[in-house]
């Protein structure tokens, strides 16, 4: 499922990310990469999704947030 | 003798701590060749020697495609550092290594500095130092940015490095594949695995349930948190403003005190009446508006420092970035907008949090039509005069519908260059955790800002009070003899299109100098008792007889063009003050000019259009 469809204190693995090279540049550099565990912290509407990954809480834009693919765990 | 080093890090990885602590007020600032990223050069003696450091531009790594990781990978490719200090944040080792991961391939001299160890220890987090040098082969140093008892150890091993220095003995494994993006998902997988293999039993870490802190499960949520973010940075405006007002409370004397001894002075020696004026006047004026706009650097910094040094801003940023993007403008200049409403001196200031030149060009042109305090407190006034109560909530009603639409329009305008649309990319960004902050660092460099902005700002402000300062004075006293009231009246066809007539288009000018000056103005050209002069220099604390003033006006002026003056000068360009502030904040005098330009050309066309149509109806 995307990443914006996840709920809050879920864990998960992040599966996919899609989107162009910049994209994959600019998520990759802080840490989110395919195969790496995360926790959903929160999912409001019309806000970035927050997760915690690599023991660090990072905000991720809704539109962003839609092209990578995770699975619960 | 090699003495060059370079501080390389991802952002919050303290190494603005480290670098003021290292180098203290033997900065320079300047830019890097060609581009628009800020570039910090400093030094310190150790020993005899003097050596120089370089504080890189932070980033997430080097080979992406914006300004500040192509001057950082181009600059240790040049081999201009001699040694490079990678700082890592211990409390998030392995996301923060990434940096160490993208410079290892350039195989340059290097020591890690394992930083934020007081907030690794907090999280009980242990970390084996002597295994991760092995692995690494360059010395790894367990660091506290803000303690400055271990400056000596770093400052030790930076010289015995130089001497003798180590470049990282393993490197991830390259991935060829070029530049699409399944090859950089590839090569960052590489990176991450080197980490992970690099980092094997230097470090435990239980993966513990998240939580956030009951003040971020506030500050994060979408319409609480907007609440909190927005009472969090007035809050600190008012605590800017309370370290400030007393400053400028004490600098305002300066006009006042000097004017009669030096006055009398210099009229004793036959002075020419122009240059006692200068120097009794005017000089004085220069150093109260220079002291009173460092007193804001003071304070700003002090506050908004402190906000950032924290990890608050984050948060304004997290909340604010949904509706700042629609100005091309990151979440972060929530801040200098709000405080925009106080002065504007303080939004040219409180744009030092944002992140990058261009954005903080951006906001400070949007910024500066925010209506300003001075502002509501002479509008509404003159606005009584000529439509009452109701009638002047409706016009500041309209003039903050209006400031919309104009932060909109500049957006529009400036946008397109300052932040490029392939720049703008939705949020990704990290939320610090909170942490103490370091009062030393914090106070120290607001001090120095201010200082620096003391110094730089004498030459701009006496320039343009000069300029001010020749087109009021006028030798008998009398208005009619100044050249800003022969130009008036020589231009008065030409500023009536725009609806205004000679005294109203000099009390629109005066505004660009001090909104104040607007009632000290309109006061010389209608009621007569005070000099051109003593209205613009000795505008903030004149005393009005509003009374006469409202007589002699609705006599005079009519509604329509009474209404244009009022839009005409709540947007003009600010006071000089906040001119100059923006001049200094942003380095760039060409920037400041054309939103200048922009603003003058922007009120006029302004008046011009609110007069025609208030005439259909007023």
């Amino acid at each position: 499922m995307k990443l914006t469809n996840t709920r809050p204190d879920q864990h998960g693995l992040i599966r996919r990310i899609g989107g162009d090279a910049h994209f994959a540049k600019r998520i990759t550099s802080i840490g989110i990469t395919e195969g790496t565990e995360f926790q959903t912290v929160r999912n409001d509407r019309k806000m970035p999704v927050l997760i915690y990954l690599r023991e660090t809480l990072i905000a991720v834009n809704r539109a962003d947030a839609e092209r990578i693919e995770v699975e619960k765990v | 003798m090699n003495t060059r080093i370079a501080l390389l890090g991802q952002p919050n990885s303290g190494k603005s701590t480290v670098y003021n602590a290292l180098t203290g007020s033997r900065q320079h600032v300047g830019n890097w060749p060609g581009k628009t990223v800020e570039k910090n050069d400093g030094f310190y003696t150790y020993k005899g020697t003097k050596y120089t450091v370089t504080d890189l531009p932070g980033s997430y790594g080097l080979s992406g495609n914006s300004d500040e990781e192509i001057i950082t990978a181009d600059f240790i490719r040049s081999g201009q550092a001699d040694l490079v200090c990678i700082l890592v944040d211990a409390s998030q080792l392995e996301r923060s290594m990434y940096m160490a991961a993208e410079f290892a391939p350039l195989g340059k001299p290097a020591v890690l500095l394992l930083n934020m160890m007081d907030v690794a220890k907090a999280q009980k987090k242990e970390i084996d130092c002597k295994l991760l040098e092995q692995r690494l082969g360059i010395p790894v140093l367990p660091f506290t940015a803000a303690d400055s008892k271990g400056y000596g150890e770093l400052k030790e091993l930076f010289a015995r490095e130089l001497e003798t220095p180590h470049t990282l003995k393993s490197v991830p494994e390259t991935v060829d594949g070029g530049t699409s993006a399944e090859a950089v998902l590839a090569q960052s997988q590489a990176k991450f695995l080197w980490i992970e293999n690099t980092l094997k039993g230097v470090t435990h870490t239980a993966s513990p349930e998240y939580r956030l802190s009951g003040f971020d499960r506030v500050a994060t949520s979408p319409i609480k948190g907007k609440f909190l973010c927005l009472g969090v940075v007035l809050a600190a405006f008012l605590v800017a403003m309370i370290i400030c007002v007393p400053i400028m409370s004490v600098a305002q004397m300066i006009p006042q005190l000097l004017y009669e001894p030096v006055s009398t002075l210099l009229n004793g020696w036959n002075v020419h009446p122009w240059l006692v004026s200068v120097f009794a006047m005017m000089l004085p004026n220069v150093l109260y508006f220079t002291l009173s706009m460092a007193a804001f650097v003071l304070g700003v910094n002090l506050a908004f420092g402190f906000l950032e040094e924290i990890g608050f801003l984050a948060r304004a940023a997290y909340q604010f970035d949904g509706i700042l993007s629609r100005l091309g403008l990151q979440g972060k200049a929530i801040c200098p907008v709000l405080m925009g409403f106080g002065c504007t001196i303080g939004g040219a200031c409180g744009t030092r949090v944002m992140d990058n030149w261009g954005q903080r060009m951006l906001a400070m042109a949007v910024v500066w039509a925010v209506p300003c305090g001075a502002i509501w407190g002479v509008i509404p006034v003159i606005s009584a005069m000529f439509f009452g109560p109701v009638g002047t909530l409706l016009v500041c009603v309209l003039i903050l519908c209006y400031m919309a639409l104009m932060m909109w329009i500049v957006s529009k305008v400036f946008g397109r260059t300052l932040a490029p649309y392939e720049t703008r990319s939705g949020m990704i960004m990290e939320l610090p955790p909170y942490h103490k902050a370091h009062w030393r660092h914090i106070l120290k460099e607001a001090i120095l800002k201010a200082w620096d902005i003391f110094k730089r700002a004498l030459g701009t402000v006496t320039l343009v009070s000069l300029v001010f300062y020749i087109f009021s004075f006028s030798g008998s006293g009398n208005i009619q003899n100044s050249l800003l009231y022969r130009v008036g009246t020589a231009i008065e066809p030409v500023t009536r299109f725009f609806g205004l007539g000679w005294q109203t288009f000099m009390a629109f000018l005066s505004s660009a100098f001090a909104k104040e000056a607007v009632l000290g103005v309109l006061n010389a050209a209608f009621v007569g008792q005070s000099s051109l002069l003593e209205a613009t220099f000795f505008s903030k604390t004149a005393v009005q007889d509003n009374a006469a003033l409202a007589v002699n006006m609705v006599r005079t002026i009519s509604k329509p063009e009474a209404l244009a003056f009022l839009f005409a000068c709540t947007f003009n360009v600010p006071c000089v003050m906040a001119l100059s502030t923006t001049y200094r904040e942003s380095h760039s005098l060409k920037w400041t000019a054309r939103v200048a330009l922009f603003y003058v050309g922007g009120a006029l066309i302004l008046a011009c259009i609110v007069y025609h149509i208030a005439a259909l109806f007023l």
